[in-house]
């Protein structure tokens, strides 16, 4: 009876000794982490190496820090709720391990918003640097990724007005930009899943600093295109909204048309849109085919003439869909001059001809600045808003 | 490990047991004498000198010459009772009376047919039935020449008046709970129920204490085998006292080691009612106002009584909430510690920076904190239960006050831990019948979760739903609807559907007698009532 008390007790104190040691294992208390938001790849004086910043928050700042912080410089001083670490090197993963020389928490990735990279630094090809944000276990894919014209360090460092972090900032600044469709928002997943496709170019969002006097602050302008992985070029706010169409990621914006008669303009708002890409192959034509339907309402009138016939407005869907087709014959445009297929063309066929595609895989930097694209827009008009004849001073 | 415990139990069980019956094994069966001074002589005996014991001497008859004696408990009997309808007619009556018919005055038969106006009367003939009957409140009459004594029943002692019980409060719904007295318990029952097939059976259980228990059922309701088994349980104990239902509860429960009770209780007549209405049986205990009712399942714990008073649809939705706030309760420190050590990345990121700064400075890991929280909290109900109520709330108010706002103002704990501990304490509440196993498996489940996040709760939890998943209450699954599934009796489970569509008793409990109401019972227009 004794033996097997004391063998039972046994297993029992061998079993509570597990969980202590299981303990060592992952655990991070809350205060021995810093969390991460904001990454900058930027190029380094000497060639080959690169700078990196990471932004990291002070949680107890948060709180107390002013959103604008105007006495900012190289941050960590002052008030600011973030700190910048910045180191070079040569290998992007060996310098996230040498902060541990410099910050006496562990780096915390999984919050990482924004991954800036230098603009000079994509030009030159950021493969090698960010393999390692999609290979290790802490990175997230949902990371956004913006290409910077300025220094990727000098955009994190430019005090927001409504956020306290930079990094937190630029994230919710290129998220918001549905609102117009005038820039894409591109996660890293995205990105990756573009690079990764052979033709598919990878797209980003271009940002930089604008200072008025001494406010600074950052704005959001236009795509980096890439042809693999270098930039090659850039589209405008117009272009964008014509790629954003073509890869069905409208989500909204403002279009102006003019009015028929001639009496000003009017401001129509995207209010629901979809797009279709369907690849016809013909006796070695490769024809696109653009099904493109969207659905708007009337905004504003900067004219007296009340629009709200059948007529007109059959007149305004006509001239919203004319503008939709200058705006995707412009990304077009741009995008066969730099020959990179940001449209995904030629993935499009790759799904609906996977034998043929074999043979144009191959050749696709001919083939593409050739293809012929079909552009069969469908607009609509759902509404004129709260009041239908536009408000105009009574006549006398 | 159990079973070592229990053999050894047993054995403590079985030594004692044979102790007591040799003690017990004395004169106590003998017969009575047929000498009045003899019998109180070995009465006296038997009381020794307690001063509550009144032993009153006296000559009736109709010439005065009957040597008697009443024995009785002062403050255990009605004394209204004694003199008026017992010593009255015995001394006063009976002279007023004709003197043929009454004159062989040696007869206890006569007496009690004709003499004594009190409702129950009883003949004894051994020492042991008249302790007895005089323990329980009962007057002895003996009698010169009698070998016989009669057992008078004038019970009658203080008792609290039917209150509201202030365990289970009900906003509507019957407000009367059970009292410490058993009549007045089987009487609030047999209101509720009237009915002969209600049955009450009663034994004393207790060498010492003698404690009246009384196993209520409805006769054509509950299987035969429960009644059985109950009474298996009962007779199997041997003890000295048993002083409240927890007791017995202790003693025939299934799962002794369990941190899940198998036996449910209850102040409120109602609930009693309608447990035994789906055939359970009640066990109710002299002395405390708490009935066990068994087999008891799960989701009794979830189940209130004014989930059926009410409308079904709010019934339904408070029964969710409840247990939404049992699982809040028994995994939210859990959870918070598991989070904020392991798994940082599946906090939204403002709220991890919000949680950071309160964290910040804080001297003590998460678990650390979870478990001195939870402590205090533990400590502070306690206090404010014990002690009396006005001093119970001072207490409250300095704990909330020195532990809520000093310690995180000072630091040491942070803000969140804070709001997690407190939810918890309140969520805690919210299924009374199960906070006691709650904070013990909260406790385990902190432990886990601080050595191995997530996946320790995920541990914890699958091991408690195997343990509860193995119960039974007299041989009903613990976790019965849902696990045997019974499909009609998921109708009053996470959910309650109108009284008229529960046609079924429980399944795996009223299984005896399965209808308990009509089909189609639901309210219609009086047009396709004719109809059907």
């Amino acid at each position: 009876m004794k033996n097997r008390m004391g063998f039972i007790l046994e297993i029992i104190i061998c079993f509570m000794l597990i969980l202590p040691i299981s303990g060592c294992w992952s655990r991070h208390e809350l205060n021995s982490l810093s969390f991460v938001v904001g990454v900058g790849l930027d190029k380094a004086e000497k060639p080959g190496e690169i700078q990196l910043t990471t932004q990291v928050v002070k949680p107890g700042e948060l709180k107390s820090a002013s959103a604008k912080n105007k006495s900012s410089g190289s941050g960590g001083n002052g008030t600011n709720a973030y700190w910048n670490i910045k180191r070079t090197g040569y290998v992007a993963s060996k310098i996230i391990r040498d902060f541990s020389h410099e910050s006496s928490h562990r780096l915390y990735f999984p919050h990482n918003q924004v991954l800036i990279i230098e603009r000079k630094l994509a030009e030159e090809g950021i493969q090698k640097y960010i393999d390692t944000f999609i290979r290790d276990n802490e990175t997230r894919f949902n990371v956004l990724i913006v290409v910077s014209e300025d220094r990727a360090n000098e955009v994190l460092d430019v005090s927001p007005e409504l956020e306290k972090l930079p990094a937190i900032n630029i994230a919710k600044l290129v998220e918001t930009q549905n609102v117009t469709s005038e820039s894409p928002t591109v996660r890293l997943i995205d990105f990756i899943r573009r690079l990764m496709n052979k033709t598919t170019a990878p797209i980003a969002p271009l940002i930089r600093v604008t200072s008025d006097g001494n406010e600074k602050t950052v704005e959001v302008f236009g795509t980096a295109v890439f042809k693999h992985d270098k930039l090659v070029g850039e589209l405008n706010k117009r272009e964008t909204r014509g790629l954003l169409w073509v890869i069905n990621k409208v989500k909204g914006g403002m279009i102006d048309v003019a009015v028929p008669s001639g009496d000003g303009t009017v401001s129509l708002e995207i209010m629901r849109a979809k797009s279709k890409m369907t690849p016809v192959i013909q006796d070695d034509t490769i024809l696109i085919k653009l099904d493109i339907k969207a659905e708007g309402i009337i905004n504003s009138q900067s004219g007296s003439e009340d629009i709200t016939s059948p007529v007109h407005v059959a007149s305004l869907e006509k001239e919203l869909s004319a503008e939709i087709r200058k705006e995707i014959i412009a990304a077009l445009k741009t995008a066969k001059d730099l020959n990179s297929d940001i449209f995904g063309f030629g993935e499009s066929i790759y799904w609906k001809y996977p034998s043929e595609w074999k043979k144009l895989k191959m050749k696709w930097d001919e083939v593409f600045p050739d293809i012929e694209v079909a552009l069969n827009i469908d607009t609509t008009l759902r509404s004129t808003g709260n009041i239908s004849a536009p408000a105009v001073p009574a006549k006398e | 490990m159990f079973r070592y415990i229990h053999s050894k139990l047993r054995f403590w069980q079985l030594a004692n047991h044979n102790g007591a019956d040799a003690n017990h094994s004395g004169n106590s069966q003998s017969n009575l004498f047929d000498d009045l001074n003899k019998n109180l002589t070995a009465l006296k005996g038997v009381f020794g000198n307690s001063y509550d014991v009144n032993m009153r001497g006296f000559n009736f008859g109709d010439q005065g010459v009957t040597r008697g004696a009443i024995v009785f408990l002062s403050g255990m009997t009605d004394t209204a009772i004694i003199n008026e309808n017992i010593i009255k007619p015995l001394m006063y009556d009976i002279r007023l009376s004709s003197k043929q018919e009454t004159s062989p005055m040696n007869n206890m038969s006569i007496i009690q047919a004709t003499l004594l106006t009190v409702g129950m009367v009883q003949k004894a003939s051994t020492i042991n039935e008249v302790v007895d009957g005089c323990l329980s409140g009962k007057t002895i009459l003996l009698m010169d020449g009698s070998k016989d004594a009669l057992v008078i029943g004038t019970e009658g002692w203080e008792t609290r008046g039917v209150d509201e019980p202030k365990t289970e409060s009900v906003v509507r719904g019957p407000r009367e709970g059970f009292t410490e007295n058993l009549l007045t318990n089987t009487t609030l029952l047999r209101r509720k129920i009237k009915n002969p097939n209600l049955t009450l059976e009663t034994m004393k259980i207790g060498e010492q204490t003698k404690t009246t228990i009384c196993v209520a059922y409805l006769k054509d309701l509950v299987p035969p085998q429960l009644i059985k088994e109950i009474q298996r349980r009962l007779q199997r104990i041997k003890t000295d006292a048993i002083l409240e239902s927890g007791y017995i509860e202790q003693f025939i429960e299934d799962a002794p080691f369990s941190i899940f009770s198998t036996v449910a209780n209850s102040e409120k007549p109602d609930l009693v009612a309608a447990k035994i209405l789906e055939g359970r049986a009640a066990i109710f205990v002299d002395g405390t106002p708490f009935v066990l009712t068994v087999p008891m399942v799960f989701m009794e714990s979830f189940q209130s009584a004014e989930d059926y008073y009410s409308r079904p649809y709010f019934a339904s939705v408070v029964r969710l909430l409840r247990t939404l706030a049992f699982f809040i309760s028994i995994t939210s420190p859990a959870i918070y510690v598991a989070l904020t050590t392991f798994h940082q990345e599946l906090i939204p990121t403002s709220l991890l920076f919000t949680m950071a700064a309160s964290e910040e400075g804080v001297p003590f890991p998460a678990m650390a904190e979870a478990l001195i929280m939870g402590t205090t909290f533990e400590i502070l109900r306690e206090a404010g239960v014990r002690l009396p109520r006005p001093i119970g709330q001072a207490v409250s108010i300095v704990g909330a006050l020195v532990i809520g706002e000093a310690a995180v103002g000072a630091g040491i704990i942070g803000e969140p831990m804070v709001i997690v501990i407190a939810l918890t304490a309140i969520c805690s509440f919210v299924v009374p019948p199960q906070t006691d196993s709650g904070s013990i498996l909260r406790l385990i489940l902190v432990v886990l979760a601080g050595a191995m996040g997530g996946f320790g709760i995920a541990l914890g939890l699958m091991g408690a739903f195997i343990h509860l998943a193995s119960l039974r209450s007299f041989g009903t699954p613990y976790l019965s609807p849902f696990a045997p599934l019974s499909t009609q009796d998921l109708k009053d489970s996470f959910i309650r559907v109108p009284i008229w569509a529960m046609f079924a008793r429980p399944r795996t409990i009223g299984w005896h007698d399965p209808q308990r109401q009509e089909f189609r019972l639901k309210p219609s227009h009086p047009s396709e009532e004719d109809k059907s």
